[in-house]
Parts: structure tokens; sequence; C-alpha cells
């Protein structure tokens, strides 16, 4: 039966830790059960790539020496690899575990809880049960679950390419595009606003920053060789490119006439509200991209007043419903 | 969670330092300290003394267990700085950080549960040092009404019932109730999960949708129910509910984004044409109105004549 992968990653980040010079792949490759029975020396070099990358993944960091022979060796120095002292008390233990659970995705949830289980292993969290029977009082918390959704397919071979900062090309479609366009972009941030993953960074083509939505990305997301062309800037602004999208940042204001008992959020937004004895409301209200689709949902129960322009953007979209 | 090699190298590499401290350490204990099943861990346990720093040298792990604690014949084996704690890998100090500043900025959280985040926060930034950098490059808000959130959590946390006068979009209507809340969870937006007493099934509400709230005197009393599982989405259309067909041109492909559908099928034109299931197919005569040369509703006939006849209406009254 074939040696399961966790055991061989396991005896070879044991070897790479515990030895005191560095070994070479030779010495390894004798040392571990799993890579005697690799067969063919090719088989055995990519396992052990493949592994080395893995544990580097893990946090690993692993030297190459390359001693008089010309032989390159490899080691896991302890002081590179030791957790720095920490310490958290009983609420801040508590408050990360809660943190810890909210991720869906995954590689990101596989680390959170790698994480709590290397602070646990450091003594750096308090023992909630001493085995003595004694329990503690419950400390009491927010009783609120947080969780990150990331379902998008392009978010993990992204969420890798801004972490180390490497160009990468994917199809787009624009939400009224036809078509999905070739994309290619050097990543900077993920940002997450009301549960939907956005990219920033530079487009190589157009040769500025853009904003783009992970569920509008068709296809494989491919990495890129080569280093950024252009500084990433200190601040990325996803959500203030997405706000305005979504008619957050409103410069105008438009004048409505709304039905009584309709329309609670035109009214919750609305900075100045006339009741009028007929039955109807006037209403200022922010007028930002998108605000026409959204008054055409209320039908009969919305009238534009002002400006001009809002009032036959409705009335053409009106008129589009009523053609059916 | 299943685990894969990786995340079970991770943490058999934690164990074995924790283990090494720890002789005779309980199986329930290191599995709850560790976050996973008591199974899990001794499928673990299975696999530790098949590792040690040389095969050939005959130093493999002894680590054995009667089924109630471990024990470790040879800690020996491993020096004490091969089973030292390990430093926090990049993505293990992004995982952490970017959940606790998401949850530690959530307007109406407590103040001493967001001290503690972010003081725990400020040590694990220490801790991860040059790894904790990477994790600036992703970033998660919850948005999160501050009042009606302090409200509902305290209803949670002290048993009590809820009065909501609560805005259903899908009637655009406000409506009075009262609710015994389940729990409060944020997936992007925050939302209630309640017993509604009014309707006398579970409902789901957003808190930017309530407009108003109370906490009540009387102890909140719902009857038992299974928790759903967020991760499927959190709109789950059952099987039984009336289909919708909607066409929509190219404009209008965010339909298949916003709504869980059954099918998206491609049209010749880059538009859509999106089978979906809804309890109350009247609720998306907006999204018909909203849509407009965008889209139109195909099946239930009744749902597009709605709409047609509420655009109708609307186009009287600007003289039309």
């Amino acid at each position: 039966m074939a040696i399961a992968k966790a055991e061989r990653l396991m005896n070879l980040a044991l070897c790479l830790l515990g030895t005191r010079r560095p070994l070479t792949k030779r010495e390894l490759r004798t040392s571990i059960e799993a890579y005697m029975e690799a067969g063919s020396d090719e088989s055995f070099n990519r396992m052990f790539e493949r592994d080395k990358d893995d544990l580097r993944e893990l946090g690993l960091v692993i030297d190459t020496v390359e001693n008089l022979d010309g032989d390159i060796g490899y080691r896991a120095k302890h002081d590179n690899n030791r957790l720095p002292p920490i310490a958290l008390d009983a609420e801040e233990a508590t408050a990360l575990g809660l943190a810890a659970r909210v991720w869906q995705q995954a590689r990101l949830a596989g680390a959170a809880s790698g994480a709590l289980q290397k602070l646990h292993a450091a003594g750096g969290m308090p023992q909630q049960d001493d085995g003595s029977g004694g329990v503690e009082p419950p400390i009491p918390h927010s009783t609120l679950e947080p969780h990150i959704p990331a379902r998008e397919a392009a978010f993990e071979p992204l969420m890798l390419a801004c972490r180390d900062r490497r160009p990468v090309v994917f199809d787009y479609r624009k939400s009224n595009a036809v078509r999905a366009e070739r994309r290619h972009v050097e990543p900077w941030t993920l940002e997450c606003w009301r549960g939907h993953w956005y990219l920033a960074g530079y487009d190589r083509e157009r040769e500025a920053e853009r904003v783009f939505r992970l569920s509008r990305i068709t296809g494989a997301v491919r990495s890129r060789a080569g280093a950024f062309t252009v500084p990433v800037p200190d601040q990325v602004t996803v959500r203030e490119a997405v706000e305005r999208w979504a008619g957050e940042s409103a410069s105008r204001t438009a004048l409505i006439r709304l039905r009584a008992g309709s329309g609670y959020p035109l009214r919750a937004r609305a900075t100045h509200v006339r009741e009028l004895p007929d039955g109807w409301a006037e209403l200022e209200i922010p007028y930002g991209h998108g605000l026409d689709a959204w008054l055409v949902e209320f039908g009969p129960d919305v009238i534009v007043l002002e400006p001009a322009e809002l009032r036959a953007e409705v009335v053409d979209r009106l008129r589009a419903v009523a053609k059916g | 969670m299943a685990s894969n090699a990786i995340d079970q190298t991770r943490r058999m590499l934690s164990l074995v330092t924790y283990l090494r401290d720890r002789p005779g350490a309980r199986i329930d204990d290191v599995a709850r300290a560790f976050g996973i099943s008591a199974d899990e861990l001794i499928s673990d346990l299975d696999v530790l003394p098949m590792c040690g720093t040389s095969f050939r040298g005959g130093d493999l792990l002894e680590i054995d267990t009667d089924g109630e604690r471990i024990w470790w014949r040879n800690a020996d084996a491993l020096g004490s700085d091969t089973a030292q704690p390990l430093r926090l890998a990049s993505d293990e100090a992004t995982a952490l950080l970017v959940a606790a500043r998401a949850v530690a900025t959530l307007p109406g959280l407590r103040e001493s549960d967001r001290d503690a985040l972010q003081r725990a926060t400020a040590k694990l930034e220490a801790a991860a040092g040059e790894n904790a950098g990477a994790s600036s490059r992703l970033s998660v808000t919850f948005e999160a009404e501050g009042g009606v959130f302090a409200d509902v959590d305290r209803a949670i946390a002290e048993r009590r019932r809820l009065w909501l006068r609560y805005y259903s979009p899908a009637r655009d209507e406000l409506t009075e109730r009262e609710v015994d809340p389940i729990r409060l969870f944020a997936v992007g937006h925050t939302y209630l999960e309640a017993w509604c007493r009014l309707s006398e099934a579970r409902r789901t509400f957003r808190l930017d949708r309530v407009a108003e709230i109370k906490l009540l005197d009387e102890p909140a009393d719902p009857p038992p129910v299974e928790l759903r599982d967020l991760s499927e989405g959190l709109v789950q259309p059952s099987a039984e509910d009336p289909e919708v067909v909607v066409e929509v041109g190219p404009g209008g492909r965010w339909v298949a984004e916003y709504y869980p559908y059954d099918s998206a099928e491609e049209l010749p034109d880059g538009g859509l044409r999106v089978t979906l299931r809804t309890p109350d197919p009247a609720s998306l005569r907006r999204l018909a109105l909203r849509l407009g040369r965008d889209g139109r509703i195909v099946e239930p006939r009744e749902l597009a004549d709605s709409a047609r006849e509420a655009a109708r209406l609307a186009l009287a009254a600007y003289g039309e």
C-alpha cells in the first residue's frame, strides 16, 4: 500500500527540523521510507519538490546550502522556525476562537484552525479544563456567528497571487457584456463587501487600476511569470469604487412622490420628507448610479418629479416593461 | 471539514509539540484543544508512530494510547528544538488576522469582545512577524445596524422575545411581529434567524431592514429547530416551490449572480434563460420591473401580466 502523503510530509519535516547539518536529497531519500519506495529518480524528484513546496506553505523555512562537493543540502533551522512567545488571556482566546470559525473556504478554514493549534501547542492559549473536574464559568461574549463565504472558484488562485505578488490572466465578463474578454492583471487586494468578493489591481492593457467582481470571472485564473511592472499603492480603495457603482456615493438629489405605506427604504434614505394631504409624500433622496432601476421597482407607488433626466429614464424603463 | 494531507501534517506537527510537554494527556482534552473529534485525533496517533527524524536510525516516535490517555515512550527521540512550537505560516496569520479584523469592526459588537479581539490581533501580528504582511491584501467588511444588532445580541443572550417592525422588499410593506430569536449571523449582511410568531415558522430577517425593534420582557420560546448549514447559501429554495422562468439580455445577466437558480441557459444574443424557484412568485414583480428592456418574465404568465399592468399604471401617472 502506498504510504499516505501526510506521513511522508511529516517525516520530511521532522528530518529537516531534527538535523544539525544540511541533508542532501540522497540522504533524505535513504532516510524516509516513502521516498525509498518512490521508484524512479524522476518520480522521487517530482515528489520531493512538491513536498518541499507543501511544507513551505505550512510556514516551514527550509534553507538550501551547497556543500563542498557541489551537492545541495536542505535543513529547517530552529531559529528561523520558532514561534515567538505569545500568551493570550481567556477573553482573547475566546474571541479569536470565534473569529477562526468564520471561513467557509477550505484553505483558509484549514489555515485558521492550524494557527490555533500552533498557539495551543505553544502553550499560548489558556487551559479550558485542567482535568480537575472544575469547570470555569463561561465568559459572556457576543452571540454572533460571522461567516465569510468564498464560493467563487477564482478566490483561491487570486488570494495566492495577491499574496505572492504574481501577475495573472483571466477571462472577465462585465455585467452587461455579451462576451468575456481576456484581462492581464497585477492583483493587489481582495475585498469582500456585502458577501461578494472583489479584486483590485492594475490592468495592463488599460494601463489603469481596475476593480473586478470575482463572480464575473469565467474560466480559470492563470499565473504569469515575471514581476509587477507598477508599484502597488499603499491604499487600495476597492470599496469606494464598488460603492460608486452601487449608487452609495450620490452627489445629486432627486425629488419624488411616494404613496403612503410603501417604499420604506426610500423614506429611510430621504433627506427631506413632506407629507401631502392626498395620501402621498414628497421626498428628496440622494441620486446616484442605479437610482432609476431601483425606483421602477416600486411601480405605480413612485412618481419622479425631478430631475427631468431621471424622470425620462424611469418612463423609458416603464415603457419597456409595459410593452412586455 | 474533511481533513486533507496538508491540514493533517500541520496538525501533527503541533501535536508533537503539544504531547511532548504533556505526558499522559487525555484524548478528550487534546481533541478539544485542537478542535477535532476524538476519531480524527486517533487517526493522527496511528500515523505518528510511522514518523521520526530518520527511518533508518530507528528513532520513530513511540506514541501510543490506551484509548483514554496518550503516552510517548521516547519523547527524547526528538530534541526539544525539533519539537519547538512552529511559527505561523503566511496563510495561517492571514486567516486569523483578516477574520479578527472583520469581526472587530462590526457595529454593535460588545465592547469587551471588540477590545479582546484588538488585543489578540496585536499579539498575533507581533508573533507572526513578516508573515503578517500578506494579511493586508485580504479584507472583509460585515454590514450591521449597530443598535439593532446590540438588541438582538442581548435578546439571544437573555433568551427574550423581540418585537420587530420589519420591511419586506418582496411586498414593499412594513409588518409588525413578535419573534423568538434563534441566532444572529453575518454573511456579508447581518441576519437574525428567529421563530416568527406571526407566521408560525422560522424566518430570516436582515438587520438593515428592521425599521424598529423592542426587547420584550417575555421569555423567548422557539420550538427546537435544526440549524441550517449556511455554507450552502442563504436562500435555499425547496423543490416544491413554483418555478419562474426569466429571459434576460446581456444587461440582465446579473440576475444569475443575485438569485440562486436551477438552470441558466446561454442565449444566442449573449443573454440567459434562467429557471429559478421561489415560494412567492409575486415577489418577483419587482425584478420584472427592474429589468426593463434587459429582460422579461416568461413564466408564470400571471407574474408577467402583473408587471406589465404595474408599468401601465405607473405610466398613467406620467400622463402616458
